[in-house]
């Protein structure tokens, strides 16, 4: 699965790491980094969730059929330790 | 001037008979409750227009649904959050920062306050938090089989957990305790009067930490730097009287609305103190179901908004109750399921101005939610008394008097 993040969206609620910190990461401020993300398939539930808890509808899950092809030279951030 | 009167650009169809101070429900009512009464305005249209809505008699339009309260709060270019509450209080106008100052002004002191506040720094405050809410709890158990909620506990947690904030020892809980009160439900003399007390102190308390620097927020705010300067007098004072009014009242409101309601629900009382790794989601229900804040913008220029011809100068309000049960955005909003997930309310309201506390006084409710049902037992309202709560600018509980023999 890939989620879209719209950072200029995110005003910092942090409801997406409070549900899933594996897979969304913060900046010092608070505010979710910039950049989409890859998750890892037994992660998508708890992404999912994530997505839909966001006040601002600030994250987006890619359900476009290029999405599911992930490009090579984007690495998975869920699941990091 | 003429209080209650429509301007002459709103068209007759469109004023509406709702008011978050006037309408039922809305003044203090034992056993009321007043979120739950604002979700009457779900039946009419998306956006009315309030004769009197505010606490100095000013009309707003109301915005109801969630999708348009986003809208108007992430859009901070046309939907302007300066209103000088505080100052006009005093016959003065400066912003509290940073929520009355809009972009871009508004970034560089939100940048320099996120930190203080982030989910990280909230984390590392948790072990206080937790020590004070056990010391107070412990104390009321000790105490007898019955408390007020609001006195003995919700408050002096708030209050207390905000002096530590600001470096300052627990003696001075109770002058600050009378002083939010009096500032925030006080009438036209206890207002201005409060304000001028919460000045002083700030004052002096910024003085004090130029003087002599410890660690804590207002030290940090006195030595910080915006584009390479200092911050001036009034900055300072906008900050600190902004924390002070929001950290309070706001976080002490929030913990008795949801202890009534768990007072009335013994089912689902029962089910967080045997359960409370439960209470991380229950209390995100109970913020949805429990907000306390009306948030108002000002029309920067004119915009015709879903049909509504919104002039420059016009306040718009966005009710974070009425969001929160818009049944377009959450499924079933008058049924308080403690276990729903993807609940994405607005009790910290939206965009740029989110409430810079958030994650604070989310750690304070759980915690508090937390240490009260792990040390004292099944309890109810206590029988021949009645909560009293009320609506307005901000809403709130009092008499929360609750019993456990």
């Amino acid at each position: 699965m890939h989620i879209v993040v719209h950072k200029a969206k995110c005003q910092g609620h942090a409801r997406c790491w409070a549900q899933a910190p594996n897979i969304f990461k913060l900046d010092d401020e608070g505010y979710v980094l910039l950049g989409d993300i890859n998750v890892a398939q037994g992660d998508e539930l708890l992404a999912s969730r994530a997505v839909r808890s966001c006040p601002e509808s600030a994250l987006e899950i890619d359900r476009t059929s290029a999405a599911r092809f992930e490009p090579a030279a984007m690495q998975p951030r869920a699941g990091e330790a | 001037m003429t209080l209650n009167q429509v301007p002459d650009h709103v068209p007759a169809e469109m004023v509406g008979d709702f008011s978050l101070f006037t309408s039922p429900g809305m003044l203090p009512t034992p056993d009321g409750d007043p979120q739950a009464a604002t979700a009457c305005v779900h039946a009419g249209p998306p956006i009315f227009y309030s004769p009197f809505n505010t606490r100095d008699g000013r009309g707003t339009w109301v915005i109801t649904r969630a999708t348009d309260q986003r809208r108007v709060l992430q859009d901070a270019d046309t939907f302007s959050s300066h209103r000088s509450i505080f100052a006009s209080a005093l016959g003065e106008n400066w912003p509290m920062i940073p929520l009355e100052l809009d972009p871009p002004a508004h970034g560089v002191f939100r940048s320099l306050l996120n930190p203080l506040l982030s989910p990280k720094r909230v984390t590392a405050l948790e072990p206080a938090v937790r020590e004070r809410a056990i010391a107070l709890i412990d104390s009321i158990a000790a105490s007898g089989t019955s408390c007020d909620v609001m006195q003995d506990f919700a408050f002096p947690f708030a209050v207390s957990i905000f002096l530590r904030l600001l470096g300052l020892p627990d003696h001075r809980l109770h002058p600050f305790v009378g002083w939010a009160n009096d500032l925030l439900h006080g009438d036209d003399v206890k207002r201005p009067a409060a304000a001028r007390t919460i000045l002083a102190f700030i004052d002096e308390l910024a003085a004090m930490r130029r003087e002599e620097p410890v660690d804590d927020f207002m030290t940090f705010i006195v030595q910080a730097q915006v584009e390479s300067r200092r911050l001036t007098d009034e900055e300072v004072r906008g900050i600190g009287v902004l924390v002070f009014v929001a950290g309070l009242d706001t976080v002490a409101a929030a913990i008795g609305f949801d202890l009534a309601f768990l007072a009335r629900h013994p089912k689902e009382q029962e089910l967080l103190r045997s359960e409370p790794n439960r209470i991380v989601l229950a209390a995100e229900e109970l913020l949805r179901a429990y907000p306390t804040v009306q948030i108002i913008r000002v029309a920067r220029k004119d915009i015709d908004f879903e049909g509504a011809p919104i002039r420059k100068g016009d306040y718009v309000s966005c009710a974070t109750m009425i969001a929160n049960r818009d049944p377009a955005e959450f499924e079933c909003p008058d049924t308080i399921d403690l276990m729903r997930e993807d609940n994405r309310h607005a009790a910290f309201g939206y965009g740029p101005h989110r409430c810079l506390g958030s994650h604070l006084a989310r750690r304070e409710i759980v915690i508090g939610l937390e240490e009260w049902l792990a040390r004292l037992p099944a309890f109810r309202i206590k029988e021949g008394t009645a909560p009293v709560a009320y609506g307005g600018h901000v809403f709130g509980i009092e008499n929360l008097i609750v019993d456990w023999s």
